[in-house]
Order: C-alpha cells, then structure tokens, then sequence
C-alpha cells in the first residue's frame, strides 16, 4: 500500500533539487506570446486604404475585372443572329454551343463565369467606395472613388443585362450571409443603383482621364446615356449622350485627314479619337487555362481567329465566333464595313494566292447549325504581335466598349424614339452612314427607326451588342433561331448560385 | 652472453605479465540451440568479437582477470570471469523483461505488453526484406489500418499515409516524429536501411500529440549503434531492371482509320480518310515512350560501441531512372547519418543524431492533361514517331502534341539538401526523476530550374511557345522542435506510475525566391540562367513568400498499472497555434487508455498454449492544425494588373487575396478503441483485433465554395476556409502472426492483417454538399462530399445500356438538356428522379474511392542457407474513374471502341463513334470501374552463404539474394495501375494518366563484417 510520510519528503534535500528544476524549466518555457504573430511581409485589410496609394492600387485592382469581360463580348455575339459558335467541333466549348442554339440550362460553366467574372468586378469597385468616407484625404481621391463608382455600374449593368434582377449593395462589399437574406433586387432597382453610382461620378471625373485607359467623364455620360436608353427613358439619354457628342472630344475616325477607317480596329488605332472608353489589353505577360480571368491578354481575340491559319497579317485561333452568311448579306455592296468586319477566308486565300503568298487554314466544327461558314471576325480576330505564351491567350488587341459611332446611333434612336428631335436624329444616323460610305437616309418617324436599328447591327457588327439590342427592342424572337419568348431575355442564374443561395433567390422563369 | 640472459628473463616475464591466450567456445539459448551474432566482449576494452552461424566465437589476447561478456538481444547478459580456461561454452537465458518488445509511444517508450493503445509496428528486418525505395511502403500490408498510396510512379515519387480511412478533406496525412522530433520532409528522402523501427499510433494513444495527432503519428527509430559490441560493418547493394508492368490496349493505324471514318459518317460530315490505303505509319506510341530503366543502391553502415557509448554511421545512394523518358525522369538520393550516445555519467545521458540528405531528381509532365502518357494514349497512330510539329496532319486540338518530341523540349533540375538532427540530454537527477531536454531541426534547402525552350509543336498548340523561358525558384526552410520534460517512475508497493509532464515548442519559418526570364540565349538549356537570358521589361517577373508558423503546447501523462494487470493511461495537453484566429487559439486535447490483462489473473487458466489475453479501450480527443496560414487575416495578396498608358504596359495594384474567416480553428477528432490482444503456443502466435470509432468534427474545409457576388473569381482571389464538416470512420481491424522454428534448419513467419473502413460524411454546414474533382473539360465537378456517403464519392448520371433504335429513343425521357438529343447507339441514362427529363439532376452516387477492406499478408521461410519471403497487399470495394481519354473527335481510342454499337443488337455496353454532338462523355458509370486489386509487392529469395566461405574473410554474413517488387497486380482495373490517386479526400479516385508503378528485378549483395 502507499506509504506516504509527508514529513519525511519534505526534510528530504532532493526536494529542493526537484523544485528548481521545475522553476528552471518554467523559466526557460514559453508564454502565448510566442504563438502570437502577424503574417510576416503581408499587408493586411486593416493597414490598408491608409494613403493614397493605396487608394490607386486598389483601383488598378477594380479595372484589372474589365478585362474578364472578354466573355461577355465573345458570347453577346454568339447568343445573337449575328455568328456561329464555331470552335473545333460541335461540342467545343459546350456552354458555348448551347447559348448558340439557344439550348443553354442553369448548368452551364461560361455563364457562370460570366456572373462570377462581372460580381468580382463588382466586388473589387465596392470596396474601394466603402472606403471613401475615410479620414484620409488627398487631391485626386474624389476622381478615384469617381472611377470606382463608375466601374461598379459598368459591372453591375453587364449583370443586369445577363440575368436580370440581382443582388445590389450600395454601401460596399458583400459579407458571407448576404447570399441567405439578400434579394434578387428587381431590374428597376439595379437600374436605380446604376444611375445613382454614374451620376455621383460624372461632376467628379475629368473630361481628359489622368492616365490613357482610365474612365474620362465622357465614358460614364455615353454609359448612363446607354442604361436610359436600355430603359426606354430617352429624354434622359438624349441628354446624356448629348453631352458627349458636343464636347468636341470625339470625331468618327476616318473623317479627318490622315485617318483611314478600314484601320478602326488595327493597334495604332488604340485608344483614338472615337473610343470613348477602351478596356485595355497586352500580350506582355504569360497566361494559362486555369485562370482565364487572370489574362492580361484579350482572349476573345484568340477564340475567333481562323483555325491552323498560316499567312500574311493575321495568326490561327480556336474558330469560334462565325459571321454567318445571313449577317454578310446584310451589308449592302458599298458599305465600308462589310470590308472592316468581315473576313472572307475564301476570298482573302485566292487574293494572295494570285499574288504567289499561299494561305492556309483548316476547319473545325462543320456542323450546319453552329459551324464553319467560311466568315470570320474581322474586328477581333488576331494579328501578328508579340506576345507570351499561351499565345492563344495573350493577344494585346483593345475591346473599344464604348465607340463614338455607338453613341451617336444611341443619341439618334433615343431622339427618334422619344419624339424630341428626329432631324437631329437623322443628321446623327447620317454622319455614320457617310463615313461608312453609304448615302444619307432622308427618312422620319418609324421608317427613320427601322434605319437606326439596321445601322446598329451594321456599325457594331462583333462587339457584342446585338444580342442585347434585339431583347431591349423586341426583336429577339423574330430574329434569333431558337429563341424562346418569355424566356431567353435574359439568361439563367447559375445552378451553383441557387443552391449557395439555399432558397432565397429563384431562377429566372421558364429555366 | 649477458644478452641472451636478459633476453630470456624478458620474455618469461613479459609472458607471465602479459599471459595473453585465446579462448573459444560456443553459446546455446535454452534448447540447446546455438546463437549466432552473440556480442562477446572484454569488460574495459574495445576486444569483442561474435558468434558465427554455428554460435562458435574465438576470442584472442585474453587476460587472467578479464571478464568476458556475453549479450544478446531477448536474453540476460552473463558475465563470466576468465582464468585460463581454453573453452568457455555458454548457455544464455531467456530473459522475461526481453520478452516485452519495448515500444515508442511518444515522449517515452512502453512494453508491448503494457500497451493500452492500438499500436502497430514494423521492425528492421521486415524493412530489410521488403527494402523499398520509399520507406512509407514499408507499411502497407504489414500494419492493419494503413493504406499507403504512391503519388506516382514516377521516380521520386511522395506516398500518401492514411491511418484508418480517411477523415478529412484537407491534409489527411499522419504526423511525422523521427527520431523525437516533427519531420514534415516526407519519408522518402529518409533511407529505409537506416531505420530500426515504424510505429503508428492510431487511436487515442497519439493524444501526447495534441492538435497534430488527429491524422494519426508515426514514429520511426533511426537505427543506433549497440553498447559492448565490436564495430560490425555493413554493406547492401542491389542492381535492378524496371519495366512497365502494363500497357493499354489502342487501335493501331488501320483500326483507327476506319473508326474515325465511322464516327465522321454518323455525324453527317466529310470523312477524314477518304483513301485508306495511303496511310504510310503505323506508330505504337506506348512502345515509344515507355522503356526499361535501371535502378542501383548502395548502403555502406558501420556501428558498434563499447560500454558507455554506441554509435553509427550509415551513407547510402540511389539512382532511380523512371520508366518514361529515363534522360528526363530520374531520381538520385544520397544520404549520410551519423548518431553517438553516450552515458556521460551514470546519471546522465546524452545522444546526438545528424542526417544529411541530397535529393536530385528530373522530371516530366507527368499527371494529367497534357502529360506524355497522356499524349502517347491520345495521339494518332498514323502519325510517324518523328514528326515534331502536327500542323498538317490530323486536327487532334490543342493539348496533344507528339510525346517524344515533348519529352526532348524537357528541362528542368530539381535539388533539395536537408539536413536533420537531433540533440538529446537526459538527467536522472534524482533516482526514478529523469529530466530530458531534446532538440531537433530539420533545415532544407530546394533548387528547382526550369527552360522551356522555343518550339512549335503545331499552330495552336498550347505548348507552343514564340519566346523561351527560364524559371528558377529558390525556397529554404527551418524548422526546430524543441522538448522539455520530465519523467517520473515510482513503484509503491503493487503500484507503479509513470508521470511524464512537459512542453514542446515548435517553430517552422520558410522563405522562398522565385524568377522567370524569356530570352535565353541560343535556345538552349546549358545557358537558362536569370542572368544569362536577355528579355527585359514585362519578360522578366519575380516573386517570393515568407511563412512562419508556431506551435507551443503543455502535455501530461500519467501511467498507472495495478498489480502488473490493470492498466490505465490519461493524457492532456494544450496547444496554442498562429494558424488560429485570435478567438480560437488555444486547444486542450483530453484522452484515456485503459488494459486490462486477462491472463494475468489467477481466474484465467485455460492452459499453457494460451499465453496471453489484454482487453484495451481507449478515447481521446485530437485535432487537426494542417490548414493554411493566417486564413483568419484579409491580406491584400490577389492578383492586381492592368495595362495603362499611350505605351500600354503592365501595371500592378493590391487586391484581397482568399477570403478571411475570423473564426478559424482545428479540427478535432474523436476516437473510441475497442481492442483485444491475444497470445498462443509460447507466443508462436498472436492475433490482434482492434474495433474503431472515429468522429472528425469541424472539419476545416478550404476553399468552401461561396457565391460569386464575393469576388471569388478575381485573380488570386478564392473562397475562405471554414470549419464546416464532420465524417465518421469505423471499422475492424484484425492481426494475425505465426511465427515458428521447427528446428534449426527450418522456420517460417506467416502474417495476415485486414480492416475495413466505413466512411460516411456526417454533417456540412452551410452546404448541402462540397464538390470537387476534375472530370472531362468544362463539365460538373465529379466528385462529392454529403451527409451520408463516404467523403469524396463520385456524383454521376447512371447508365442503362445503349439505345438499339429510335423506338427506344422515343420511348425514353429526353436526354436534350445534357446537350445533345439522343440517337441510336448512344448511351440511355437513368431518369433516377422520375421527373420525365434526363438531366444534371438525374446524378446520384455511382462509386466512392475508399476501400471497403485492405489486407495484406506475408510470408517469410527460412530453409538452411536459403530464405524466401513475400509481401502481398489488397485493396477491396473501391472504384476508379477513368479520365484518360481525351474528349476530342480525332484522338485515339481504347481497343474497347471496337465494340461499339454499330446497328441495333451489336452492342449493349460501348455507344456509337461520331463526331457529332452528343452525351457519352457526360460523367457517368460508363467512366466508373472496379478498382479492387491484390498486388503481390514482393518475392524474393536470398541464400546465405555458408560458413566455410565467411571464415577465411572474416565476414559475419553474406546474403545474395532475387528480389521481384510489384510482381503481379490481380485486379479488373483497366487503366495503368489500380493505385492510381492523388489522394485528395475529395477529387481522388481519378485517374488522369497516372505515370504506373514499375515492376522491378533485382539482384542484391548484403555483406556484414
């Protein structure tokens, strides 16, 4: 049994020896403190938004989503008449091919990149704007919350325009939860969110963008213009729009000396007189398939190049995006951009052929409905460059988002279409169809409408606006093979986006 | 005269002073048996010399006074003093504390018998015989409950650990102590020859180690040198052949043709080959990437030591070309170790252990799209084996390029230098009070270089590249772990307890430099350095990192056995962890061990051929901190770039990088042991059985998928890690050994072990389920974690054989929304739903990666000079996806299209070729196949060499020996190898072209001195 003498321990000298080595050893032991460490060489969310740099990192931050936009354009232009899917086969790119036949579900991996891709875009400007109450001050911090404000509307109204209602959040950021309580708020309050972000930016933007490739003020007047217009209130546009055309800023390139208009979309072209905003692009940097988004190159661009193309001016693709023949035939034989938008590979082969330059290409998807129609994209197709691997991916060409010619159509249509001034409206159709080449109309009223309408398909043919025109206007149905009333306006919320949402938010009807 | 007088004095004195003799003699154990390897030394000096196979010893220069001793291991020493005996024959007991194989349980060491955990061991010799190039196969198929996975086949290749199924969706692997201290530098930069002993602590016995025992612990024992033994010198070598052990059955040209030509036709479009006698090549693209390959090791180890002092000291190499592409895929290990332990003083002791390790290894694109097995399974036979660049030849897309000529366009070197240690003190300071203080670092250093040169493989090719590039990365890590604890060993009475009480620190800091640069100089690999290559600006990109993770913890354990019968075990221990948010940063991890030895009782005589009967239970709480670091922080690292300026170049911002979460903590996991151990026959046999009941709970979860509206999707951006999920793991487990020695010619060892697994996810909150997996290009995720399957099953549509005609089609639900409207010969999916449409929610459970039941056995027979042994292991109940054949209309096919439908009746299992759209390629069982299979690892048979020829060289042993690694694989797996996983919980399973196993004959030489 135990024999324990507690006396005896005690007069026992080991006892000393056992007691300072446990005091030596709590002596040479640590505290918490050891464990308590800050991510080493890491800013972190609470030691940013402190200067003024970091006001203009973050901005870079926000622009740098406007290149992932490239989907918005590529497939814009492939849900409408205007082009074939194309790619390497019908099952290219399936999410692709079936917004082509109108045959696209809530399970569809580029639609969701599309929401993902504007969101995040969304995402990066709010946070910016949640920062604008700071106490930091500097000069040039309201143009910075100015051109966050406007991309947050850019963003929002690419969303809005793909699904309909979403979910807004004025004051900043979303937090884990919103996604639970939240609402799809309705269009006419994204709408609402959108014109309030615009016109806040609009006084405090400069009318010459601090640096090429940022948002001058012109950009969010023609883009509030727009988002009137897509909401049939076009005394309002008029007025917006309005304003851009008679800054003086901006002219129709080709109708000054020097300038050709067939080399609209060429490199030394960039950022010229009729681009209103440009989202910018540059080969100088490596990108890869597992982060698209991530490319600091213009993808679409590699998408619609032709398929094993080897020749002169332009390099090979994957062949998506075919002009069909329909689209070509729309352009009358003296229209200048049939030239500017269309390449015809027949054509373009037997030119230099003759000249003793072969030209080679091959063909992939040859399926009637979505395939090979011997057309491709002239405007976004790509050229020889310098650029990093994936050189698929890292094409340098600008998407001109904002183009003068689409401003004066929009200026011209909403004035028609508004019953304020249909000569004004006229003279605005007629400067673009001169410059195209093409005689003046002398049209009013609706037939002056019908002529608009024509024009815009015409002028903005492959810049992913077409597919969103024929919805605003109620065209689709009649136009678009597949197309299902009351259902293909706007595209389904992604599958994942339901579940996350775990009730709150339903799926756009019919879907 | 004078001379000879003194001379003669001289030598009768020197010999009377010096009287040295040699004394010999032989050493039996109780039956009469000799001993061979007995250490016989002389007390005070460093003379020693040991028994050969016949236990005979000759021991030289002898003095009248010297005390021989002779030691053995499992018997007691006797000491026999020497006073001009000629023969001095021996005959050693047994000794009964040497019955109880000490065993390491962490902090200390226990006897097997008193073991209250389930812990299972592997020892030197079953390392010996299976010898395996990576030291974690040593525990597959010899310890119940561990499944070991190879990464890859390819030479270097890591191993995945799972103790007891798999518990968790981040890092399932198990806790690393060599030697006492945390090694996370994988065991295969470890040389199994120096390895005496592998423990694994599976259930609640790992609670010592807290928040990182949850995964399980396994300790290994480097080998030591032994006190009173002269040095024995030792020396393995092998040479072997490696081959693939399978190769997959394609179309060869003709076949190809013709079926391409089929599958244009049924799509309605113009064939490809519209003559088929033009086609000029026939390649047999496996044939061409895949070779023989050698593998050679050499082991040199000396060790011996004398009465207060052991030491040893090992240096090893091998070099392992791989089967693929053997230039560019190799790997070469160099080790050297070096360990002294000394008792400075009676009561205190002192050990030091330093390893060095230099790894070296090329290595080619081998896992996945875009791989070489995976082009040389895709890529047209019709296309010549030196044909560089496909423009020209058939359109096979963007990823497969011929795989030679992506082999010669690969370059790259890959070093890492660790080197390890530990410094060990232990002060009795007291009698039955011992203080160990021990520190031990592994401090690593890793070269990568990598030149992609400027090639065209074709217009289009993703791997074509218009500007060469070179990237180097650079990264360096340290890592100590320091301990400092007593223990406690006091008996009073029938009472004795063992307190251990301490601490650990554990600190690791990384740091890393990375650079690229295009430009390099002649296109050529001899000049990628950063500063030799010439692009500038925008060409040259650079990046680094900085990690630091601590760890400080508070452990206790007491130890207390009643009577020598009842046995008890209580451990805690508190941890505090930087990887947790401030409000979650300290842990406290409680257990409880209990045994009870049955046949210790007097109740319990049921006769002398039942030796033994211990009942164990056991529950503790462990947890889990392998998460990333400083997730509960927002830190501005995404990605942030955009092009500005009238020059457009590149321009950097900050952006969030993954989304925080505050409230971040370990995992914790619960686990309940039921176990019984069992002896029979004088121990011959023992038959172990262990019940398992593990709950993991707040399973850390990264990357849990959130909405899009948080700016996931942003460059370098990604969803936050939360604690989110519980699984349950339960299972059997059953060990059984006979060993016997018939007599002294004949003895043979027979060990079969099984356990099951039973694995389902028991709660995600949040969620409904987390996906992952890759399956096909641009399609649904196919794997799953939910409540009520097992963690990461597959998640697909079912199949019900193929439609014959369009009666059929009509007659079933559309399957349009999958893409495509179903035609004759396509593949009918299951309306599993019932809502009259075949769609994505038409997905259900159609296979999980986890096995059922894993077995292994062994078998191992000595027969005179002649040894034999064999190790075979199973794996049983799990299913593998197959994700190796490219959707893409013109690439080549599995041998199995040959049986496709082509009319109604032809086939009921293959759908139709064509090029059209369609839904066969949709996930679904038709891509899901049995992946059960028993691998015998190991044949081999040695023949010692007998006596006659070790005496006149002085050698104490020489072994020859065949060996056979991964002989045959039984399984009805149709890819490479059915082993084939990445070993993530969810997304494993899938076979993406994994790089297969070798099949390796050697032939080796072990020599001992």
């Amino acid at each position: 049994m135990l024999n324990f003498n507690f006396k005896k321990i005690m007069k026992m000298k080991s006892y000393k020896i056992i007691l300072s080595l446990f005091a030596i050893c709590i002596a040479i032991s640590c505290s918490d403190e050891f464990v308590e460490e800050n991510a080493p060489f890491q800013v972190n969310s609470d030691s940013f938004f402190l200067s003024e740099t970091d006001y203009n990192n973050a901005l870079i931050g926000a622009y740098d989503l406007l290149q992932a936009t490239y989907v918005n354009v590529i497939l814009g232009e492939i849900a409408s008449d205007n082009t074939h899917a194309g790619g390497e086969s019908a099952t290219d790119v399936v999410g692709w091919q079936q917004v082509d036949r109108m045959q696209h579900t809530p399970v569809n991996d580029n639609l969701d990149d599309v929401w993902d891709f504007n969101f995040a875009g969304v995402y990066r400007a709010s946070y910016i704007i949640e920062n604008e109450a700071n106490d930091v001050e500097f000069d040039g911090k309201a143009q910075i919350i100015a051109e966050a404000r406007f991309l947050r509307a850019y963003f929002n109204f690419e969303l809005v325009k793909w699904f309909g209602p979403i979910p807004i959040k004025p004051d900043g950021r979303f937090e884990l939860g919103d996604e639970l309580s939240l609402p799809r708020s309705p269009v006419e309050e994204v709408y609402t969110l959108i014109e309030d972000d615009l016109l806040k930016a609009i006084p405090d933007l400069a009318v010459q963008a601090p640096e090429v490739g940022r948002a001058p003020k012109a950009a969010a007047q023609a883009l509030l213009g727009k988002v009137y217009l897509y909401q049939d209130k076009f005394a309002e546009s008029a007025q917006q729009l309005q304003a851009v055309i008679d800054s003086g800023q901006y002219h129709l390139y080709g109708t000054r000396d020097g300038e050709d208009f067939l080399n609209l979309f060429e490199f030394f072209v960039e950022n010229g007189p009729e681009s209103v905003f440009e989202v910018q692009y540059s080969g100088a940097q490596g990108a890869g398939f597992g982060c698209l988004q991530c490319s600091e190159g213009n993808v679409a661009v590699g998408f619609s190049g032709v398929r094993g193309y080897n020749g002169p001016v332009y390099v090979s693709g994957f062949g998506f995006n075919l002009p069909t023949q329909e689209t070509v035939d729309a352009f009358s034989d003296d229209d200048l951009r049939k030239e500017l938008s269309i390449l015809d590979i027949e054509a373009w082969k037997a030119e230099f052929e003759a000249q003793g330059q072969p030209v080679t290409y091959t063909i992939g998807n040859q399926d009637p409905v979505t395939g090979h129609t011997g057309f491709y994209n002239r405007k976004y197709i790509p050229r020889e460059n310098e650029r990093e691997p994936d050189g698929n991916l890292t094409h340098p060409n600008n998407y001109r988002a904002m183009r003068y010619a689409d401003v004066l159509l929009m200026g011209a249509e909403a004035l028609n279409r508004g019953g304020i001034n249909d000569e004004l409206a006229r003279d605005y159709l007629n400067q673009v169809r001169e410059r195209a080449g093409l005689d003046p109309v002398t049209s009013s009223g609706a037939q002056l409408l019908n002529d608009i309408y024509l024009d815009r398909r015409l002028e903005l043919m492959g810049e992913g606006h077409r597919f969103f025109d024929l919805v605003r206007t109620g065209r689709a149905a009649d136009v678009i093979d597949g197309f299902t009333p009351n259902k293909n306006e706007v595209f389904p919320v992604p599958f994942e986006e339901i579940q996350f949402s775990q009730g709150n938010w339903e799926q756009n009807p019919n879907y | 005269m004078n001379k000879w007088i003194y001379l003669l004095v001289l030598s009768i004195t020197t010999s009377i002073a010096f009287s040295q003799s040699t004394v010999s003699g032989t050493v039996v154990d109780d039956a009469d048996l000799p001993i061979p390897g007995v250490n016989i030394a002389i007390k005070g000096t460093t003379q020693g010399t040991v028994t050969n196979f016949d236990g005979e010893f000759t021991l030289q220069d002898v003095n009248n006074g010297d005390i021989i001793v002779f030691s053995y291991v499992g018997f007691k020493t006797q000491e026999i003093a020497y006073s001009g005996q000629d023969t001095i024959d021996v005959k050693l007991e047994v000794s009964a504390e040497a019955l109880e194989e000490i065993v390491v349980i962490g902090y200390g060491a226990q006897s097997r018998q008193k073991v209250t955990g389930a812990v299972s061991s592997v020892d030197a010799e079953s390392i010996q015989d299976l010898d395996p190039l990576n030291a974690a196969s040593a525990l597959q198929g010899t310890t119940a409950g561990v499944n070991v996975t190879p990464n890859s086949g390819s030479p270097g290749a890591e191993s995945n650990i799972r103790i007891r199924g798999i518990s968790t969706n981040g890092n399932s692997a198990p806790l690393i102590i060599l030697d006492g201290f945390q090694y996370d530098g994988g065991l295969n930069s470890i040389n199994p020859q120096d390895i005496e002993s592998i423990t694994v602590l599976k259930d609640a016995q790992a609670a010592i180690y807290g928040s990182v025992g949850a995964n399980g612990v396994v300790l290994v024992e480097t080998k030591t040198g032994k006190r009173n033994q002269n040095a024995v010198v030792t020396y393995n070598t092998y040479f072997g052949l490696q081959e693939t052990t399978r190769k997959l059955p394609l179309l060869n040209a003709n076949e190809y043709v013709l079926m391409l030509n089929e599958s244009y036709a049924n799509a309605g479009q113009t064939l490809p080959f519209p003559d088929i006698s033009a086609i000029e090549n026939d390649t047999d693209w496996q044939d061409e990437v895949l070779e023989s390959a050698q593998i050679i090791s050499h082991n040199v180890s000396i060790a011996g030591g004398s009465e207060k002092t052991d030491y040893s000291f090992s240096a090893s190499h091998l070099d392992q070309e791989g089967i693929v592409a053997p230039e560019k895929s190799n790997f070469k290990r160099t080790t050297v170790k070096l360990s002294v332990n000394t008792d400075v003083r009676d009561f205190l002791n002192l050990k030091a252990n330093v390893f060095h390790t230099n790894n070296r290894s090329k290595g080619i694109n081998s896992f996945g799209l875009g791989s070489v097995l995976f082009n040389a399974l895709n890529i047209a036979p019709i296309i010549s084996r030196d044909r560089d660049n496909l423009d020209g030849t058939i359109d096979l897309g963007n990823e497969v390029v011929n795989p030679l000529t992506q082999i010669n366009n690969t370059f790259n070197d890959f070093e890492s230098n660790r080197l390890s240690g530990s410094f060990q003190a232990e002060l009795e300071y007291i009698k039955d009070f011992k203080l160990t203080g021990r520190y031990g670092f592994n401090s690593s250093k890793l070269n990568n270089r990598e030149f992609f040169p400027e090639f065209n493989f074709g217009t289009s090719k993703v791997f074509t590249r218009q500007e060469n590039q070179v990237n180097l990365n650079q990264q360096d890590f340290y890592d100590y772990t320091f301990d400092l604890f007593h223990t406690i060993d006091k008996s009073f009475g029938e009472h004795d307890v063992t307190l251990t009480l301490g601490m650990t620190v554990f600190r690791s800091h990384g740091e890393g430099i990375f650079g690229s640069r295009t430009g390099v100089p002649n296109n050529s690999y001899s000049f990628a350095d950063l500063g030799t290559a010439t692009g500038t600006g925008d060409q040259q990109t650079n990046g680094s990192f900085v990690s630091e993770f601590r760890r400080l913890s508070y452990f206790g354990r007491l130890q207390y056995e009643f009577k020598e019968k009842y046995l008890l075990s209580a451990m805690l221990r508190r941890d505090t962890s930087n990887r947790f948010g401030p409000n979650n940063q300290t842990g406290w991890f409680p257990s409880v061990t209990t045994g009870w030895i049955i046949s210790e009782e007097e109740f319990f005589d049921l006769g002398d051929w039942f030796n033994l009967a211990k009942f164990r239970a056991s529950y503790g709480e462990l947890g889990n901190d392998s998460i990333g670091d400083f997730l509960y922080s927002s830190l501005l690292n995404g990605e942030a770039e955009y092009v500005l300026g009238p020059d457009q170049s590149l321009v950097s911002g900050q952006a969030l990088g993954p989304l925080a979460n505050p409230d971040v903590k370990w995992e914790t996991a619960k686990k309940l042991n039921f176990g019984l151990d069992l002896a029979f026959f004088d121990r011959d046999l023992s038959v172990t059985v262990d019940y398992y009941n593990n709950t993991r709970d707040d399973l850390l979860i990264p990357g849990i998928p959130v909405s899009g509206i948080f700016g996931v999707a942003a460059p370098g951006s990604s969803s936050p890690t939360l604690n989110a999920g519980s699984v349950e793991n339960k299972g059997l487990e059953m060990a059984f050994n006979y060993s016997k020695i018939v007599d002294e010619d004949f003895s043979f060892n027979v060990a079969y072990n099984f356990s099951t697994i039973n694995n389902e996810v028991t709660a995600i909150n949040g969620a409904p389920f987390l996906e992952g997996g890759v399956f096909g290009v641009g399609q649904l995720p196919p794997s799953r974690m939910e409540v009520g399957q097992p963690i990461g099953y597959f998640y697909g549509l079912k199949t019900d054989g193929i439609f014959q005609n369009q009666a059929e089609v009509d007659a079933h639900p559309s399957q349009q929304a999958l893409g495509a409207s179903a035609q004759p010969g396509d593949i009918r999916f299951v309306d599993v739903n019932g809502d009259g449409t075949i769609n994505e929610d038409d997905r259900t459970y159609i296979g999980d990666p986890i096995p059922d039941v894993t077995m292994g056995f062994n078998f191992t027979l000595n027969y005179k000079n002649f040894e034999f042994s064999t190790y075979s292991f199973a794996n049983l109940g799990q299913e593998i996806v197959r994700n190796y054949e490219r959707d893409q209309v013109n690439v080549n096919l599995l041998s199995r299209r040959l049986e496709r439908w082509t009319g109604p009746g032809t086939s009921n299992t293959e759908p139709r070729v064509t090029a059209g759209a369609n839904t066969n390629k949709v996930f679904s069982d038709y891509f899901v196949e049995d992946g059960s299979f028993l691998r015998v690892q190991t044949i081999s048979l040695g023949y010692f060499f007998p006596e006659q020829i070790l005496k006149p060289i002085n050698a104490s042993s020489i072994k020859v020996y065949a060996k056979i690694d991964n002989a045959f694989t039984f399984t009805e797996y149709s890819g490479y190898d059915p082993t084939a996983s990445t070993g993530a919980p969810i997304g494993g399973g899938i076979d993406l072209g994994f790089y297969p196993l070798p099949r390796i004959y050697t032939l080796g030489l072990n020599v001992k001195f």
